[in-house]
């Protein structure tokens, strides 16, 4: 009875999780000849990531672009979850819940919306030019790493707000009373007291922020243009135009062992000491 | 958190501010814009219409994938919530390698969407399991599974041991027990759980793009269609669908927050 109750609990995440994933890694070894796939094991498609001039530096682009935007997004989302601490009860919650919603907004809706914003005939250059700081609209915004950069970061300060809020928010009163008793400045209080706490958020944010924006090829696919070529839309274009799955799969499992130590780093620095007081 | 000087202060709520302008101006510029006609790219502030929702009501297109839509978040969430509840039961339980099958549960959620979706269009292609709406159901399943695990498992081990206890204690078999004492206390962690599992299924894209037939959602249809460009119905579409998932929010927070805490913080 209860083998039996183990087995049908395991069933399905193991059918439709853990077999996908197996199969997923076993096709990263095989290779495709004159369109069909060939079932014999080999190493070619990692041969041919690493010594293929194209898809290292696309690779190394992406992870400097999802670096920024992870920076970008905390650099923003630090101060606003910092705000929110500082107000009291109810409207502490109705402000974060507020910051949150957009999250579960359609996300295609908003990467068109925002690249409406951006665009050359945009709100961004109609403002810029209207208040003079353009002479006519400009290219920068438009179909290229700059515009993924800016939309990306758009879609997902939300997913930094939440983690340093709740590292904020787990800081105890006492250690900020007891360092304001010692005479210590509020800059002093927040660089010595505040900030070293909140750290753990602040690398769980990042860790967020940086695996959602690394796995996505929606947002590069809608306002990348032709320059703003990510490893999520090479990874893509495998298995559309190219008809090479188990490359594609092989350029996966490159992704899948970032994401990985990404998760890995977020974790380690991110559990929280000291605070259980 | 102490009392911050003024200039600080004033800092702090400017750059809030922004924040919440950059969050939602990708909200407000397509909702706008469906009250007024738009002509090569600039936009008629002088007439507000409705016209724009007339000619959504004519899209039959549009109107297609949203039943698509909502045929795939019903089947997801009734699939989900029955699998994540019994999940989070068997976990709660104790028994043998209860921690793995909790990995395993987490990986598609872990896992970028891209990772997930490939690796079930390939085995969907072993297994020689056309591309349907079912296909479509297994994705969003195995991807928002995650999200009503947790949340049934949180409620349940936040009740208390007692409720049980007692509920043996006055003679109630172990049926009786999980029908009376056990499902109705996790029943709002369900329905939470399920209207966000709705959400998430409502919006679904890159997995539903990778596994999906000829039959499309509605993300996917919108995907499809902006690269081409807009017509302006589709704005319409969009306010509809913003105001629809500001009432799922709602409802989410209103079985998730226990009321309880809701009236303590207050």
């Amino acid at each position: 009875m209860s083998l039996l109750v183990t087995v049908l609990a395991f069933a399905l995440p193991v059918v439709f999780v853990l077999v996908p994933l197996a199969i997923f890694l076993g096709y990263s070894f095989f290779s495709v000849d004159q369109g069909t796939i060939v079932y014999g094991l080999s190493l070619g498609n990692y041969v041919r990531f690493f010594t293929d001039p194209i898809f290292l530096p696309v690779f190394w682009n992406t992870i400097v672009l999802c670096v920024s935007v992870a920076v970008i997004c905390i650099l923003l989302a630090y101060p606003a979850a910092y705000f929110l601490t500082t107000l009291k009860g109810r409207w502490r919650y109705a402000l974060l819940m507020l910051l949150l919603v957009p999250l579960l907004m359609s996300y295609v809706i908003k990467i068109y919306a925002i690249r409406s914003i951006l665009g050359l005939n945009g709100f961004l250059n109609k403002a810029l030019v209207a208040l003079g700081i353009l002479d006519q609209p400009s290219t920068l915004f438009v179909f290229n790493m700059n515009a993924i950069l800016l939309t990306l970061s758009l879609l997902l300060i939300p997913f930094a707000i939440l983690p340093i809020f709740l590292s904020l928010e787990r800081i105890p009163q006492t250690l900020l009373r007891a360092s304001d008793d010692l005479g210590a400045s509020g800059w002093q209080t927040f660089l010595r007291i505040t900030l070293p706490l909140s750290l753990p958020g602040v690398a769980s944010a990042a860790s967020f922020v940086f695996v959602l924006a690394i796995g996505d090829f929606l947002t590069p696919q809608m306002v990348g243009g032709i320059s703003g070529f990510t490893f999520g839309r090479i990874l893509y274009s495998q298995f559309g135009t190219a008809y090479n799955w188990p490359f594609g799969a092989a350029l996966s499992v490159a992704l899948a062992i970032v994401v990985i130590c990404a998760i890995l780093i977020g974790e380690r620095f991110g559990r929280n000491r000291g605070t259980s007081i | 958190m102490n009392a911050l000087p003024r200039p600080s202060t004033i800092f702090l709520a400017a750059i809030t501010t922004l924040v919440a302008v950059l969050l939602y101006s990708p909200l407000f510029v397509p909702i706008v814009s469906s009250f007024f006609t738009i002509s090569h790219g600039n936009v008629d502030w002088s007439s507000p219409t409705l016209s724009t929702y007339v000619a959504l009501a004519e899209n039959h297109d549009i109107l297609s994938a949203l039943r698509t839509t909502l045929i795939v978040g019903v089947c997801t969430v009734v699939l989900s919530v029955v699998s994540g509840t019994l999940l989070a039961l068997y976990y709660h339980s104790r028994r043998s390698g209860r921690s793995f099958l909790q990995f395993i549960i987490f990986l598609p959620f872990l896992m970028p969407p891209i990772i997930s979706g490939l690796a079930l269009l390939i085995f969907f292609r072993e297994i020689h399991l056309e591309r349907s709406l079912l296909t479509v159901v297994i994705g969003h399943t195995v991807f928002v599974l995650a999200i009503v695990y947790r949340t049934v498992l949180m409620r349940l081990q936040s009740m208390s041991r007692t409720l049980v206890e007692a509920s043996y204690d006055l003679g109630a078999t172990g049926w009786q027990t999980f029908w009376r004492i056990i499902l109705p206390n996790l029943s709002s962690a369900m329905v939470g759980g399920a209207i966000l599992a709705f959400a998430l299924s409502f919006d679904e894209t890159m997995i539903t793009i990778l596994v999906t037939g000829t039959q499309s959602t509605l993300p996917v249809r919108l995907w499809a269609m902006m690269r081409l460009g807009f017509s302006p119905d589709i704005n319409a579409l969009v306010a509809l669908i913003l105001m629809f998932t500001v009432l799922l929010c709602v409802l989410a927070a209103r079985f998730l927050i226990p009321r309880q805490m809701a009236t303590e913080r207050t």
